[in-house]
């Protein structure tokens, strides 16, 4: 090994510190490993959590120049949260056809902004590709990672409620986000009109209790602001300060990692190149265990980044696999529809959570779906239309009069589907179009396939449907799918498999060719399931974590 | 719609058209959006029509005028800009032509009757509103009543007098019974 010294040389480097390496910091350091995060961003300052509406010069609204900085972020930020979104123009990629890349490049990672949802995924999904052909099997089943769901629930805190849905596990929960009167009257409305549907609460890492060093959610609904209070799960909030308080934490930041270095006579990788992202400099830093959780498109980039001798098509890729397989969830722009019914009731506080449909498609011959394989989920909201949703008439006396009550109630639904895993949908690296640090950028190759097509057309059907059947008045959908990558679940770059000729990685996240480096970010998955799939990134990291450690304090790496 | 063709007769409101009564020459580049500053004014008696004072406050008091000048030097598209820029004009331009005074000197019915007959309210989730929204953009008044209700009760006075804010709830009841004039909450 070369050059290594002292300051420069830690027990394990953990690439990000978003939600998946927050849990590879935790769990490594308090496994008493010497730990380094490397992290691309900067501190995540919560500028804006406590802001009253009118301390915004433009309220929500991003000037002119924001806008053009962030011709793609701008579709999931606003002038209230835009500071956790990268600027387009500082950080571009490539896209072959429309894919939204919609990142956070700071320390939390899009952990700070985050939806929360959080859902388990069932043997339904683990078997999946294995029972219809597409993808390879995954190397785990539930019962692998069952332990993991309980442990970090638990440490997360996860509101939920309890439904024995086989296809949807049941975990550890805190008391859910009740629903309100028109939620729970669609939920009526679903259980008396289909036998195989059922609407629950939406399971959000929210704190409806206190947890050991965090408070309990104030009912603000700010969460994409970062929270003051730690109400909700995020690197900042939980991970990284138990990293941190393990004494075995470093964290750089403004770092970005390069490449990993490999060393052919070991067949170890032996550390990282980082680029200092202020000064431009490089640096190594050296470890005996890598994790890569950089987020998939960005952890993929790193391994077709990292080429030797050995790996002349980057680290880890004799498969040929690396970059391929990308998935996002498919989803609809939404459908919505107002109720005339329950005016007597309102609430009060601001409730981060929703309301959720499982998939009901193709669980069983019963509720076999003849237009698509696999399924989808929906997940929505109900509340009372405000000044910012109402259709007011006139202006003076009687418009004040309809901006100051309550309006009718609404709900708005969005089908969240599960993309096949296809090798055709890629990730690959530009080495003639270089960024301001010298370093290829990342073109994403990514099309719907017709089962995804038909997916969208169902759901949004059935939303409307839905809301139909339970008397909600001017029922309608934003009929415009948004472009791949806006779910935010981009995952598949680096795939779990049992053979090395057609996976990455093994079933402990290890490359099945570099056995020191793991990876347990989005880029593992082996396919997609519809469920948000957060959750299952933080129990796969802590389950691999687990096993490195194991490996280390027995030398076997 | 009936409205504004009853008072038709009356009140033409120049729409179209470059001769206009004041001389202003109709704008299309993006030069003029240092100007709007020195129609603060005029936006205040505006947005004071839209949203007047009450038991609670008007939009003029909660500084609303200050925020849609602030909006649309910087945030505005230059299409949005120039009809709304132009719509300002020809608001003058129709207090001019028919009471031969501006805006800020006509008695409040004349003022109020000027805004109503630009209140052309249609269903803005129809087809037709769409195409006509993409094509032309948001037409003035459209522009100019959202940013007011807006900015009204996103402001201070807005959100804390006219409707119920609260900052940090601390506890979430789902499902309560509504008081009679309960207010609506300033934010979801
Ligand atoms: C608006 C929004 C809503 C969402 N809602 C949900 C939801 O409800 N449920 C759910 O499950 N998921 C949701 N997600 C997705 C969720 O945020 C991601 O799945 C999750 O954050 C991925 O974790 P990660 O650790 O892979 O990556 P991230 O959390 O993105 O962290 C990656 C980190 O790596 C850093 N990094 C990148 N490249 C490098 C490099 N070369 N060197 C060093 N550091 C690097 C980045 O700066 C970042 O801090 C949502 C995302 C968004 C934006
Ligand atoms: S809603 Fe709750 S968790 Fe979210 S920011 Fe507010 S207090 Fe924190």
């Amino acid at each position: 090994m070369k050059n290594q010294t002292k300051i420069n040389t830690f027990d394990a480097i953990v690439v990000g510190s978003g939600i998946s390496g927050g849990w590879a910091a935790k769990e490594l350091t308090e496994g008493g490993l010497k730990t380094l995060v490397l992290e691309r961003g900067g501190d995540a300052e919560f500028t804006t959590s406590s802001k009253h509406p009118w301390e915004f010069t433009h309220r929500t609204h991003l000037t002119k120049e924001e806008l053009a900085e962030r011709p793609i972020q701008s579709s999931h930020c606003n002038a209230t949260d835009k500071h956790f979104y990268v600027k387009d123009t500082e950080h571009p990629y490539i896209q072959e056809k429309p894919y939204k890349w919609i990142r956070g490049y700071q320390v939390g990672g899009r952990s700070i902004t985050w939806g929360r949802q959080s859902y388990r995924f069932s043997d339904l999904d683990f078997e999946a590709n294995k029972k219809d052909g597409f993808g390879v099997d995954w190397p785990i089943r539930y019962a692998d990672l069952k332990e993991w769901y309980d442990y970090v629930e638990d440490y997360v805190g996860i509101s939920g409620s309890s439904e024995s849905i086989p296809h949807l596990p049941d975990g550890v929960f805190l008391p859910p986000i009740p629903m309100n009167a028109v939620e729970k009257h669609l939920k009526e409305s679903i259980h008396k009109e289909y036998s195989d549907r059922t609407l629950i609460n939406g399971r959000v890492a929210n704190l409806t209790a206190y947890k050991k060093g965090r408070g309990q959610c104030m009912y603000r609904n700010l969460c994409s602001r970062g929270c003051p209070f730690s109400g909700y799960f995020s690197s900042n909030s939980s991970t990284l300060v138990d990293a941190y308080n393990s004494g075995k934490l470093t964290l750089r930041e403004n770092s970005i990692v390069k490449e990993v270095l490999y060393d052919k006579e070991t067949k170890k990788a032996i550390g990282v190149t980082i680029i200092d992202a202020i000064t431009k400099k490089e640096m190594n830093y050296y470890a005996k265990i890598i994790f890569l959780n950089a987020s998939a498109i960005a952890t993929a980039s790193i391994l077709l980044n990292s080429v030797s001798e050995t790996f002349p098509n980057g680290l880890g890729n004799s498969s040929l696999q690396v970059g391929h397989n990308l998935m996002d969830h498919a989803v609809n722009a939404g459908t919505y529809g107002t109720f005339n019914g329950l005016l007597d009731k309102y609430y009060e506080g601001r409730s981060p959570g929703t309301i959720y449909i499982p998939r009901f498609q193709n669980l069983n011959p019963k509720t076999e779906n003849n237009d698509f394989i696999r399924g989808y989920g929906i997940q929505g909201k109900g509340s009372r239309e405000n000044w910012e949703s109402k259709t007011t008439t006139g202006i003076g006396v009687s418009l004040k009069a309809q901006l100051q009550s309550p309006g009718k109630w609404k709900i708005s639904l969005g089908g969240r589907g599960e993309v096949l895993p296809d090798y055709n949908n890629k990730i690959s690296l530009e080495h003639n179009n270089l960024d301001q640090w010298g370093l290829p950028l990342v073109k994403v190759h990514f099309e719907y396939g017709a089962n995804e097509k038909a997916m969208m057309e169902h759901m949004t059907k059935t939303s409307e449907e839905l809301l139909k059947k339970a008397g909600f008045e001017n029922v309608g959908s934003y009929r415009n799918n948004p472009p791949p990558g806006s779910t935010v679940h981009e995952m598949g770059t680096a795939r779990m498999g049992n053979d090395p000729k057609t996976s990455v990685l093994n079933k402990y996240n290890q490359m099945h060719d570099v056995k020191n480096v793991f990876i347990t970010d989005g880029s593992c998955m082996t396919s997609s399931a519809c469920q948000n799939p957060s959750l299952t990134y933080m129990a796969i990291t802590a389950r691999a974590c687990k096993f490195a450690i194991d490996q280390f304090k027995t030398n076997q790496l | 719609m009936n409205r504004r063709k009853a008072i038709g007769g009356i009140l033409a409101f120049a729409g179209i058209g470059v001769a206009s009564v004041t001389g202003f020459n109709f704008f299309y580049g993006t030069s003029n959006r240092g100007k709007l500053k020195n129609y603060l004014n005029l936006l205040s008696e505006i947005v004071d029509v839209i949203i007047p004072p009450t038991d609670t406050p008007g939009a003029k008091e909660a500084n609303v005028h200050e925020y849609i000048v602030a909006y649309m030097e910087s945030c505005s598209s230059n299409k949005e800009f120039n009809s709304f820029y132009n719509g300002l004009h020809n608001l003058q331009d129709t207090c001019l032509s028919n009471y031969n005074t501006s805006f800020e000197n006509c008695t409040k019915q004349q003022k109020t009757t000027v805004l109503e007959s630009l209140d052309v309210t249609y269903d803005a989730t129809s087809f037709l509103a769409k195409v006509d929204t993409k094509i032309r953009g948001r037409s003035f008044f459209n522009i100019l009543k959202s940013l007011t209700i807006e900015g009204y009760c996103t402001s201070e006075l807005g959100a804390t007098k006219f409707l119920a804010y609260a900052p940090v709830p601390a506890s979430y009841k789902a499902i309560t019974t509504l008081q009679p004039n309960q207010k609506a909450w300033a934010t979801k």
